[in-house]
């Protein structure tokens, strides 16, 4: 392999990393705050990659700027699915049951997206994003910068929210020790569902993303599952930051692996690393001690 | 997530056609003047005398439910066209159709009842590889002849079937045969030094781009890439770095749609821009354009059949399908209708269409050592049953597909544009 062709992997790699990031912080949210493994949320990712297409067919939208539709739509099914849904679910069993619960979201959706839109790929195409910008002899897609930009404000400003608003020290609170957060008067119902919507609108915001930079179908939802899941156990669970830089490791491994190894052996270094992880590091990497096990 | 097979025991029932067409046939099959109606004079009129029963299991539900009906179309359509020129040796033909729900074993037990219960005179193949070999087994162990419409893959014709031919211009690895001959032809200082490959991971697929490759290696042009993706890849922009990287002078896909746009759009925009782009099935659909844009100028794939194209009964067959269906016909319903084709001119030269290895056999034979004019143009075939012609090739060309090779044929609309534009 040419030293060209592996910088250029690694590229490709990190971009493609920086939308892993972005969909596993919304992951991390999850079972952060609520403990509840969200097997649906790349389901979600392609429901909002499949509302942008067709905002963008029938109006004629710009697909980035349907975030402005989507982003609100998907924070309040957020609030809806966890005032519903997740908080009927028995506490004592809640990692596991919200594994059940959101399987079936995931498949409702494919479904229900099958029937929409048929099986077939859908792909959008925009003019300002078919060409690459060149650093040293490596072609930046511009697609896939715009996505990595993206990615990347949206994952500055939940890490902002957490770390410096009071609904962030809220948040972390009932991370942390719901129980020590309601003694100190923390709403942790609403603090959840509020959550919750958070992590789904970095869903529509992937969608919107994942829009323009590759073709899509709804089964291809279940691809995205495994990586994620990989990354968030790297990464430790529930550390946002973590899974950020696990994200972008994988990602840049992976692509390395795709321009040498080929696309075949790509797919299977996620679940490398996250044998290699529950052997070694069950805790994950870059958790931290308050990082948990499943 | 694979969908649940749905069982339909309305359709699977036995659908008869072709003669219920012509409105009196049915009447005159008792009718004892019948019998004499063979003067060659009135072979214009409607055809009397038993019809002759052609058995045909396909798969109308299930996973290939929509190449399925296509080819049950193009069966109809043939049906109907015969029958209204006369029948098959001043007979009518009657197509009975069963459903196998694109289930191998179900297709199996059809085959089996129609030769044996129903005493079909001829059977027509199924769809798809899968479905063809446990077919052709049935039909060798019977002596019938089988030609199928379906099933280009290089097992169907490695089981030692006598009576199988396969009806469509070439199998899987002689595609590109036209575009290779056409690249190899040019002058050493003009063609393409270096050559990449991505195909996915499928016998057809693979089998397409892998033909043109061993071509082009025997001829001089250099493999510098060679790619290999499972199917449901969705990120193609690796992939496509590996080639781009490569930067050779042409680019083969064996695609099929949704690879094609996803490569397509990758090389784009990695600005890699080879002299000559070639890809398999995507671009032979119209959504492709709509897809990528002004890139599919230049963009070239093999095609099988092609509407506008002016061979053999091609016209007629399009007009009767547009009266029967009321639709356009497809590739899979033009494969169907090739088939009838074929077995029809085997009827009429051998002059028999009966159970029994005598007439199958002599029929069989007939088919192995003649050429048959087509609607997708003359087709003969080897000794296996494989088609020794090779598909047309097409260019986009202004946003509208065009068919360039073979060059100087009847079918030729524009002449190939290469070095292809940039995209």
């Amino acid at each position: 392999m040419s030293g060209s062709l592996f910088a250029q992997g690694l590229a490709l790699g990190l971009l493609a990393g920086g939308l892993y990031a972005l969909l596993s912080s919304g992951l991390t949210l999850y079972f952060g705050v609520m403990r509840v493994v969200m097997v649906a949320h790349p389901a979600f990712l392609f429901l909002a990659a499949y509302t942008t297409y067709f905002l963008h067919r029938v109006t004629g939208m710009d697909p980035l700027l349907t975030i402005v539709v989507t982003v609100p739509l998907f924070f309040v099914v957020g609030i809806g699915i966890q005032r519903l849904l997740v908080s009927r679910l028995a506490p004592e069993s809640l990692a596991m049951m919200s594994v059940l619960l959101t399987f079936a979201l995931a498949l409702l959706i494919e479904g229900g997206l099958g029937v929409v839109a048929t099986g077939s790929y859908r792909s959008i195409t925009v003019e300002y994003a078919t060409s690459a910008v060149r650093v040293f002899g490596v072609a930046l897609p511009i697609d896939k910068l715009i996505g990595f930009g993206i990615a990347a404000v949206t994952f500055v400003a939940i890490f902002l929210i957490l770390r410096v608003t009071r609904f962030g020290k809220a948040l972390r609170a009932t991370i942390q020790h719901p129980t020590a957060a309601m003694l100190v008067g923390i709403d942790t119902n609403r603090v959840r569902g509020i959550g919750f919507g958070i992590g789904l609108a970095t869903a529509a915001i992937g969608g919107a993303v994942l829009a323009i930079i590759d073709p899509f179908f709804p089964a291809a939802h279940w691809d995205y599952i495994g990586k994620l899941m990989a990354i968030i156990v790297v990464g430790g669970l529930g550390s946002v930051q973590g899974a950020a830089i696990a994200a972008l490791l994988l990602g840049a491994i992976e692509g390395v692996v795709q321009v040498s190894a080929g696309a075949t052996w790509a797919g299977l270094i996620f679940y490398g690393f996250l044998f290699a992880t529950l052997l070694l590091r069950p805790q994950g990497f870059f958790g931290g001690r308050l990082a948990e096990r499943f | 997530m694979r969908q649940i097979r749905r069982h339909r025991p309305l359709l699977a029932s036995v659908v008869t056609l072709g003669l219920l067409l012509t409105a009196c046939g049915e009447d005159d099959a008792d009718d004892p003047t019948a019998g004499g109606n063979d003067s060659p004079g009135d072979s214009e009129e409607t055809p009397t005398g038993d019809p002759i029963t052609i058995g045909i299991s396909l798969p109308l539900t299930g996973d290939f439910s929509e190449p399925g009906k296509g080819i049950q179309e193009g069966y109809e359509t043939w049906a109907a066209m015969v029958n209204d020129s006369g029948g098959l040796l001043d007979r009518p033909v009657e197509l009975i159709f069963r459903d196998d729900a694109s289930d191998p074993n179900k297709v199996v037990s059809d085959y089996e009842s129609l030769i044996t219960q129903e005493e079909v005179d001829l059977v027509f193949g199924p769809f798809s590889t899968r479905l063809v070999i446990p077919a052709a087994g049935v039909a060798e162990s019977y002596d019938m002849l089988f030609v199928e419409p379906a099933g280009a893959a290089p097992e169907v014709f490695e089981q030692g079937f006598e009576y199988l031919f396969y009806a469509a211009p070439a199998i899987a690895s002689d595609h590109y045969n036209y575009l290779a001959e056409w690249i190899l032809g040019l002058p050493e200082d003009e063609r393409p030094q270096t050559a990449a490959y991505a195909a996915l991971d499928d016998p057809f697929a693979q089998g397409t781009a892998y033909g043109l490759k061993e071509k082009l290696e025997a001829g001089g042009i250099e493999t510098v890439a060679d790619e290999v993706y499972p199917p449901g890849t969705t990120g193609f922009t690796a992939i496509a770095a590996g080639i781009a990287d490569a930067d050779a002078d042409m680019v083969v896909g064996g695609t099929q749609f949704e690879d094609t746009v996803g490569l397509l759009r990758a090389f784009q925009d990695l600005g890699y821009q080879p002299d000559l782009a070639a890809f398999s099935t995507g671009p032979t659909l119209p959504e492709f354009e709509e897809a990528v844009g002004a890139a599919s100028e230049g963009v070239i794939a093999p095609v099988g059949w092609s509407v506008e194209a002016d061979l053999g009964a091609n016209q007629e067959f399009a007009e009767k399908h547009r009266e029967v269906h009321g639709k356009e016909p497809d590739e899979d319903a033009a494969n169907g209708f090739t088939t009838g084709e074929i077995v029809a001119a085997a009827v009429e030269a051998v002059e028999c269409a009966e159970q029994g290895e005598e007439c199958q056999r002599a029929l069989a034979d007939y088919i192995r050592e003649n050429e048959f004019d087509t609607i997708v143009g003359p087709l003969s075939f080897d000794e296996a049953g494989r088609p020794q012609s090779a598909h047309m090739i097409l260019q986009w060309q202004g946003g509208e597909i065009q068919i360039v090779l073979p060059e100087d044929s009847e079918v030729q609309t524009a002449d190939i544009q290469y070095p292809k534009a940039p995209w």
